[in-house]
């Protein structure tokens, strides 16, 4: 065997978490006897909007998506993320994850270290958090600044003081005081609602169908978009960097979570992807659409460490990062992520990129430009190999045709894609999310529950 | 001062409506020809009045004036081929019916009236 052959990478922490009892018997033992609340979203601190749910990151640790991660995080384990992002048991995470309820649910609650407290999702118990400890956030404005950085003390990438215009920043801002830490367990198994229960693959689920597609080496396109054929030529042509072939394997996937008015609705991103694959664009052999659940941060550089952290769980060797990675607005350098997958970013904990300091990432990153098109070559070709002036693919000139019904070129969105965008536009009423969208859907979520 | 420009994309029903009004001549190509378009003209005033007007305008990196109301678009379009020009009156008088179109631009985004293609 050549020594170049690159092997699957363990889950980050050395073993993969898996927190879902599938036994409904022993889950109505676990509970009985025990307080209940029911899970509220998180809202805007201003505008009452809700800015997260989460029921989404419960998920994501009870099926080993944020390995090691096993639950909402105690006081000193946030502090230290904050001052190095690591965990207590030293591996590399970028964010706090807590779960957060107001002094009056607390008061009501009367449920302290050593209380196990049953969480219901939509009026039925879904999971359970086993509580360690009690902590309180005195300044959430505080937290939220030290999240994700200010251009003093990050001046390697950070480049605007964050506000109230950043999604990430405002759903730290607006966390309730009480924190309730200790280990989430998944009790009562959620079911996902059509398109979502096809693209669910959850760590475990899709490292057996590497296994089985014969998939040595897989790399990772994050997206929350529905694909035009820029993104399709960078995930052929990352593809291309595998060891002593190409990647096996293009894994796709899609972060589903609360929505921000003018993105594309989720079901349309899921399906776009797939029709990439149904049309023959990248043969579905070489190519899966999946999900994760987690209400984005847009903390670029950061955004992209818990990226490699969740694909390397799901058993991907590579990652493909770009400009402006997990990004809104001007916050930070356009190339962050890049910077630190290439250098580190000593401000943040990583004098060394996360592949390179102990406790780290064993995911190998594949820094991308970008893919345009060429009249002159008369195709897609790549920013840093075509020598000719090239017409830029930009997203709000490609939804800009969409909203006026014109449909765009082949060359730089597949009529398959198309469809798919029209087919939820008649669905929602509206080619992309709006009011009624965002609202509906953090009322409905992703998924449904049966009785226990 | 920067020069500015807003994009009228056009399918085969505006292709119809523009033919013979001298337009035709004006008409650039993107991706290989397969996009067809006309560029408006618009001065730094108008810029700055449609990016005071609608919160959700910008200006890209080109220079060209995006994410407006849809119906600010169709008006543009209906501007071009009555006047039959792609001068900055086009966007001024597009902007004389400001009322109208932030009336429509409510109501867009509750709805917009999906096109006819067929389905897989």
């Amino acid at each position: 065997m050549s020594r170049f052959l690159i092997q699957r990478p363990l889950p980050h922490g050395g073993r993969l978490v898996e927190r879902v009892v599938t036994d409904k018997e022993a889950a109505k033992k676990m509970i009985k006897g025990c307080p209940s609340y029911d899970i509220k979203p998180t809202l805007h601190y201003e505008t009452g909007v809700p800015v997260r749910n989460v029921y989404r990151e419960i998920m994501s640790i009870c099926y080993g998506f944020f390995s090691p991660v096993e639950g909402s995080m105690k006081q000193a384990e946030v502090e230290r993320i904050l001052k190095e992002r690591r965990l207590l048991n030293e591996w590399i995470f970028p964010y706090p994850l807590v779960f957060d309820i107001s002094e009056e649910d607390y008061k009501q609650l009367g449920v302290g270290p050593g209380d196990r407290l049953v969480l219901n999702l939509k009026g039925k118990p879904f999971a359970i958090l086993d509580i360690e400890e009690v902590w309180r956030i005195d300044n959430p404005e505080e937290l939220a600044h030290l999240t994700f950085g200010t251009p003093e003390r990050n001046p390697e990438v950070v480049r605007e003081p964050f506000n109230k215009k950043h999604p990430g920043w405002v759903i730290y801002r607006s966390l309730q005081p009480v924190v309730l830490a200790g280990k989430y367990t998944i009790i009562n198994e959620p079911k996902f609602r059509p398109p979502f229960d096809r693209f669910w693959y959850p760590p475990r689920k899709s490292r057996e169908e590497f296994e089985r597609r014969g998939w040595r080496t897989v790399i990772n396109h994050q997206t929350r978009n529905v694909p035009h054929v820029g993104h399709e030529f960078l995930m052929k042509c990352a593809a291309f960097t595998g060891d002593v072939e190409p990647c096996h394997g293009i894994l796709v996937n899609a972060v589903i979570g609360v929505k921000r008015r003018g993105d594309y609705p989720d079901e349309a991103i899921v399906e776009g992807h797939e029709a990439v694959n149904k049309g023959g664009y990248i043969k579905p052999e070489r190519h899966l659409p999946t999900i994760v659940l987690w209400d984005m941060r847009y903390g670029n550089p950061l955004e992209s460490l818990l990226h490699g952290i969740i694909r390397q769980n799901m058993g991907c060797t590579h990652h493909m990062f770009g400009r402006d990675h997990a990004a809104v607005g001007e916050y930070y350098d356009k190339w962050a992520t890049q910077i630190l997958w290439t250098k580190g970013i000593p401000s943040y904990g990583f004098p060394a990129p996360p592949t390179d300091v102990p406790y780290g990432l064993d995911i190998r990153p594949q820094n991308m430009r970008e893919f345009s098109y060429c009249p002159t070559c008369k195709e897609m070709a790549y920013s840093e190999t075509c020598g000719h002036k090239r017409e830029k693919l930009s997203g709000s000139f490609l939804r800009g045709m969409v909203a006026e019904g014109v449909q765009p070129p082949t060359i730089i969105m597949r009529p398959e894609v198309y469809k798919v965008i029209v087919k939820w536009w008649k669905h929602f009423g509206y080619p992309f999310c709006n009011e009624k969208y965002v609202i509906n859907k953090e009322k409905e979520l992703e998924v449904d529950l049966e009785d226990l | 001062m920067g020069e500015y420009f807003m994009v009228v994309l056009l399918d085969d029903h505006r292709m119809a409506k523009i033919r013979g009004t001298g337009l035709e001549e004006h008409i650039k190509y993107m991706f290989g020809g397969e996009l067809r378009l006309l560029e408006v003209k618009v001065t730094e005033e108008l810029k700055d009045r449609i990016l005071q007007e609608f919160e959700t305008a910008r200006v890209d990196s080109r220079g060209a004036i995006t994410d407006v109301p849809v119906a600010f678009m169709r008006e543009l379009f209906n501007q071009v081929v009555e006047k039959k020009s792609l001068g900055p009156e086009v966007v001024e008088a597009v902007l004389e019916k400001i009322d109208e179109i932030k009336k429509a631009a409510e109501k867009e985004s509750e709805y917009l009236p999906p096109p006819e293609i067929e389905e897989e």
